[in-house]
């Protein structure tokens, strides 16, 4: 762990975006993250990995308190955005979201037109003073989540009727619409085919110019592809955390190396 | 044989065919259960049903047309110079099937020989009081003609039972014999108890599709029957309700469906908003333990008789309204109201919107609801533009639902909306309904054979059509909405 966070200031030049420290978390008697630490850097593509049912994904929703929908589950430790502990008292968690945005697993646009699915975070954080700057900024993310040419005439039609590699797109789009620092993508590719996963690889690449991208991935080879950091977890906890590059040619720990050579997971 | 002996006898023997089959198959592979094609218990079901079933139905259907049979032969036998017209023939028939039941219940009850019975006449003693002296009531002297037209009735009906006797119970021996012939190791009795069963579930969903179509039939009859004896542009386009039973009546069904479509839309007007705020609570807000407490209470309400709501509205309501709502406004002074079966009706639908609208809610997945709350908005947010917008199409059939409810009823409105046939805009005045004047039509000693008594049928196919209508329209709505979820 140490040696990790020393390459970190070696090989970056960003700033850290997201700091975790000694975060657990609880599903009722469950203990599904153990005491994970961890830095995530701006402008940044981190990839966590892991099996399943490892917390990646639970450790995903808590940096946007997405966790807070679920009843029964609790979080503790101290997660911070930019120096600022998302999990105090004064931080509200609908505020938080706009700035730390998500991408789901399944594509999950909502019945509505496609020109509404990205108009939707703009209008409620009344981003656009008048019709003509919202078009702008529903173009805006439509070109940045890669299907502007593929649904520019057709932005009244409803994106349920989409295909899911578009639809996946759409939600990214609207997801980018609303401009967050931090985009938090779960499982994006999962039920894309190939070519879609591409194309939405490729508008990772893209975003990372301007956010801090956390993937939950199951492709390694996705993982190598896309991130820069890569976060190895294991039965909740966070095994090793490093560059991409060494975490794959190189890990330091027999679990990680188990696991990318496909003899655990 | 009385019936309920043949029924005992059948039953007796499908149990001893049960035992019968099962041994004969186990005896047809030397004991040995693996060698079976089925089970032994298969064999018996089997035997069972193939020596019940056939019987019982024959018994059943046998029951049920021989009446009608017997009493086309015999009306047809009465001369047509004894009765003057269609309606005294089915006096006269009534009276035929009262002494024939009297004779039945004569030699049964051993005071009177079949042959005697048989024999009688009606000029030698006082029919009424031998009779009498045996127990049995018959309201009036019987006339020659309807003595022999009973006797007839009492033959026939003597033969028809040694018949139905016969045939039930051969059906059944023949059932017996040809399943214990074939409860053998090799047949495959799984295979026909299959059948059976899937005849069984057949057979419970046509009879409660018939019922509907007999509902509608019957209806369709009595109705035509209306039409031909009163103007059908009277009695959709008259905005006058007056029936008179010495005749002459204006039978005018818009004042009526008025007051029925007034009621119902301050119904909804209650029920929807409640109900549908209620349901939003419990599906998104409410925690688990407050949703099982709250749900099944506002479901209570769902299980009070609407007798019981009808006698609210009388008491409480219709009082409370004139008082400090009607009359210090000049409303007017009636305490059954519109206004009144309108309130009280839709806190009876409050449970129809809210239960139906929270399974609905419930339905939108949870990934909507992520993806929402992902963007950064709030709950209230969430559900105004992203969870209501899913569950409408169900929302709208629900509400569709608890109007159609709300049409058909009938207690709250006999006791809360009054019985003036009146067309008014004034929720305080007392107006009625469809379901009332069909109440009221048919309340007493009335004969089908009079327009004012026959309206309610028409009255009654209008609002059956009615409903109908709108429970179709919802089914449409929320089957189109399911697809787009599963």
């Amino acid at each position: 762990m140490k040696d990790s966070r020393i390459e970190e200031r070696d090989t970056t030049m960003n700033d850290t975006k997201i700091s975790a420290r000694g975060v657990q978390v609880y599903y009722a008697d469950n203990h599904a993250i153990k005491d994970v630490d961890v830095e995530i850097q701006d402008k940044t593509v981190t990839a966590f990995i892991g099996p399943s049912g490892c917390g990646k994904t639970t450790f995903l929703r808590c940096l946007n308190r997405m966790n807070d929908t679920i009843d029964i589950c609790r979080v503790k430790g101290t997660i911070e955005i930019d120096g600022e502990d998302i999990y105090d008292k004064r931080i509200d968690p609908v505020q938080l979201r706009r700035k730390v945005g998500m991408v789901f697993q399944k594509p999950n646009p909502f019945p509505k037109s496609i020109y509404d699915n990205v108009a939707y975070g703009p209008k409620i954080h009344g981003m656009a003073r008048n019709k003509s700057e919202l078009d702008e900024i529903v173009e805006k993310a439509l070109r940045r989540g890669a299907i502007w040419d593929e649904v520019k005439d057709r932005l009244n039609a409803p994106g349920t009727g989409l295909s899911g590699g578009q639809q996946q797109r759409i939600c990214i789009a609207r997801a980018v619409a609303t401009e967050p620092e931090i985009l938090l993508m779960d499982e994006p590719c999962s039920a894309l085919d190939p070519i879609a996963s591409s194309q939405v690889e490729e508008l990772i690449d893209e975003l990372k110019e301007n956010y801090s991208v956390v993937i939950v991935t199951h492709s390694m080879q996705q993982a190598a592809r896309v991130s820069q950091k890569t976060a190895f977890f294991h039965l909740g906890n966070l095994v090793e955390y490093g560059d991409t590059d060494e975490i794959f040619t190189n890990p330091q720990d027999k679990r990680t190396e188990s696991y990318i050579t496909g003899r655990i997971g | 044989m009385p019936t309920h002996w043949l029924f005992l006898i059948v039953l007796a023997l499908g149990i001893a065919g049960w035992f019968a089959a099962r041994q004969k198959a186990l005896a047809s592979a030397g004991g040995s259960m693996r060698a079976l094609h089925s089970l032994p218990n298969t064999y018996g079901t089997n035997a069972a049903i193939w020596t019940i079933v056939p019987a019982l139905l024959i018994l059943g259907a046998w029951i049920v047309i021989q009446p009608v049979v017997l009493d086309h032969w015999v009306s047809g036998s009465i001369p047509d110079s004894a009765v003057t017209d269609a309606g005294d023939r089915s006096l006269v028939m009534a009276d035929v099937r009262r002494i024939a039941a009297g004779l039945n219940l004569a030699v049964a009850g051993g005071g009177l020989s079949a042959e005697e019975a048989l024999s009688m006449q009606a000029d030698a003693v006082s029919i009424r009081e031998r009779m009498a002296d045996l127990g049995i009531a018959i309201g009036t002297e019987p006339t020659q003609v309807s003595l022999d037209a009973a006797q007839k009735w009492f033959r026939i009906e003597r033969v028809g039972r040694i018949a139905m006797t016969v045939i039930v119970l051969g059906a059944a021996a023949t059932g017996f014999a040809l399943a214990l012939l074939r409860a053998r190791r090799d047949v495959n009795a799984r295979a026909s108890v299959e059948r059976a069963i899937l005849g069984l579930l057949i057979g419970a969903a046509l009879i409660a599709i018939l019922t509907t179509v007999g509902i509608v039939m019957s209806m369709v009859f009595e109705t035509a029957d209306f039409f031909s004896r009163y103007s059908w542009t009277e009695f959709f386009f008259s905005t006058d309700w007056d029936p008179r039973f010495q005749g002459g009546s204006s039978l005018g069904m818009l004042p009526l469906l008025w007051g029925t479509l007034y009621i119902s839309f301050i119904a909804l007007l209650v029920a929807v908003p409640i109900g549908l705020f209620a349901a939003i609570y419990l599906s998104e807000y409410a925690g688990p333990r407050v949703r099982a407490v709250a749900k099944p209470l506002i479901e209570v309400l769902a299980g009070i008789p609407t007798i019981v709501y009808g006698l609210f509205a009388l008491i409480t309501v219709g009082p409370f309204l004139r008082d400090y709502f009607a009359q210090p406004m000049g409303f007017g002074n009636s305490s059954s109201s519109v206004m009144t079966a309108g309130l009280v009706m839709g806190i009876m639908l409050i449970p129809f919107v809210s239960s139906l609208s929270d399974d609905i809610i419930n339905a939108v997945p949870q990934s909507l609801r992520d993806g929402s709350y992902g963007l950064g908005s709030t709950q209230s947010e969430t559900v105004r533009q992203v969870v209501l917008p899913a569950a409408l199409p169900g929302i709208v059939g629900a509400i569709l639902l608890a109007a159609s409810r709300a049409i058909g009823e009938t207690m709250i409105v006999v006791l809360g909306a009054g019985a003036a046939a009146r067309m008014s805009l004034n929720p305080f005045e007392a107006m009625t309904t469809v379901t009332v004047k069909i109440v009221s039509q048919l309340t007493g000693d009335t004969d089908f054979n009079s327009p004012e008594t026959l309206v309610a049928f028409a009255l009654g196919l209008t609002l059956f059509v009615m409903t109908l209508a709108l429970n179709v329209l919802a089914l449409y709505i929320v089957r189109r909405y399911r697809e787009q979820y599963e």
